[in-house]
């Protein structure tokens, strides 16, 4: 069989399975009749406890309760760590400069490097060794987050409940609003630890700029006043910015994939799965990106308008 | 905030797992990956001070072998110049010894051609005056008193040999 037929005959099994999903999914099953293949969809914005009286707790409050619990995000999130922290471990066992990089060893090198040089492609030399570890960490945590819902099956384990499935074992942590937000925190702490550690108390002084009406420059002082205040404020939206970004995202994401395996299921879904890597990707390069962007602009020495600029 | 799923023990959760990965992955992953990466730059960086200290040092030795090439070259030039200098000198010398060699040939040959000469000369005139002698008695038919006219004769040879000098 040539490589010509074996495409063509992969190409009709999905067109065959695409009309096959179409048929049965959601909207087949509106213009022909039937039930749908797959359940309607129920998205649920906090995440689920994994265990039964967690959960049940969780029911009758029709919130979470207020001390801490496993929840399918907060699991998901602990295998995304001990995936990232395994592949490094096993990937840098033994590792010397003489042997040359092969294997899981060369590919770790390779993100490391990369990840290396656009820190400091960003942040400058001098400062690259210490912004380096929280991006990279940054970077690897949101994609591995966000790629590890993407593997086939991941959030299909669940628990059912008379028939009918009632909770997710599994769920990416970008879609619970408290990782996100996590990170957010620890972005705005590292950016005011370092800005503080590099420009000492002259750090605060683009948030409050009284140098210009000091002098008596009352006009220039008050818009100074006004930027100053606009900057402290940006600090903390920032928070807010950082976590809705991401959270919007990786819940818009997942309920896309979940929509469109309900409409068509099989083939359909396959575009979109591809999609998803790439925005888990620019997400977690934008998140971490822009970490490393107010970071370093944190450690920037400012100049007071009255120097005359 | 409940609604999109706010909790503050899984926001703490996340804080912790998110500080632990970044301890270990540090401890775990970047930190020897960095150092591995640092002792190979470091390495390149010897190698390229290294093979920097090595050309210097390659130019410098050409440099020496140059110096050394121009002055075995210029000294070999004054060892030739020496030996020609000897050659000429010998050659000079061998010329003057033949030259004076060939000066006493030819002064002994002049002398003993003159010797011979002179020899031959005396034999001449002594026969020469006998003949006269013998010549005269035929003339005037008597005896000549041979002392008396041989010393006439001598005389007259002598004023030959003047006037021969003269003629020339």
């Amino acid at each position: 069989m040539s490589a010509k037929n074996v495409f063509r005959a992969l190409g009709l099994s999905l067109i065959a399975l695409f009309v096959f999903g179409f048929v049965i999914g959601a909207i087949g099953s509106a213009l022909f009749g039937g039930s749908p293949f797959l359940p309607t969809p129920e998205v649920h914005l906090p995440p689920q406890p994994v265990f039964e009286s967690d959960a049940h707790e969780a029911h009758e409050l029709h919130k979470l309760p207020s001390r801490f619990m496993l929840t399918n995000t907060i699991l998901s999130s602990l295998i995304a760590s001990v995936i990232l922290v395994g592949l490094f471990f096993f990937g840098t066992r033994n590792i010397n400069a003489d042997a040359r990089p092969k294997g899981l060893h060369n590919f770790l090198e390779f993100i490391v490097v990369s990840m290396y040089s656009f820190v400091e492609g960003v942040a400058g030399r001098g400062n690259t060794r210490r912004f380096f570890p929280l991006f990279a960490t940054m970077f690897l945590f949101v994609l591995m987050n966000a790629w590890i819902g993407l593997i086939p099956l991941y959030q299909s384990l669940g628990f059912m409940n008379d028939g009918h499935f009632e909770r997710h074992l599994l769920r990416p942590a970008g879609t619970d609003l408290n990782m996100p937000l996590a990170l957010a925190i620890i972005s705005f702490i590292f950016v005011e630890f370092w800005g503080i550690k590099t420009l000492g108390l002259s750090y605060f002084g683009k948030f409050f700029r009284f140098g210009a009406l000091l002098k008596g420059r009352i006009f220039e002082g008050l818009i100074d006043i006004f930027v100053g205040v606009l900057e402290l404020l940006s600090e903390f939206i920032r928070l807010i910015s950082f976590t809705f970004r991401l959270f919007g995202n990786m819940t818009a994401g997942e309920i896309l994939l979940l929509m469109t395996a309900f409409l068509v299921p099989f083939v359909f879904s396959l575009p979109f799965y591809g999609l998803e890597l790439l925005v888990g990707f620019i997400q977690a390069l934008i998140f971490a990106g822009l970490t490393l962007v107010f970071v370093t602009i944190a450690i920037t020495p400012h100049h007071d308008g009255e120097e005359g600029h | 905030m409940a609604e999109l799923g706010f909790h503050w023990p899984s926001l703490v959760v996340y804080l912790v797992n998110f500080t632990a990965l970044l301890i270990i992955l540090y401890m775990v992953g970047f930190k020897p990956i960095l150092r591995v990466l640092d002792e190979r730059s470091r390495r390149i960086q010897e190698s390229r001070d290294q093979a920097q200290v090595l050309q210097e040092e390659s130019v410098m030795r050409q440099g020496e072998m140059d110096q050394q090439i121009k002055d075995a070259r210029k000294e070999g030039q004054a060892v030739i110049e020496q030996a020609r200098q000897a050659a000429q000198r010998v050659r000079d010398g061998e010329r003057e010894k033949a030259r004076q060699e060939a000066d006493s040939f030819i002064s002994k040959a002049q002398a003993e051609i003159q010797r011979e000469r002179d020899i031959a000369v005396d034999e001449l005139r002594r026969e020469f005056g006998d003949l006269a002698i013998s010549a005269a008695e035929r003339v005037v038919r008597r005896s000549l008193d041979k002392d008396l006219h041989k010393d006439l004769i001598e005389q007259t040879l002598t004023e030959s040999d003047l006037l021969e000098k003269d003629g020339k």
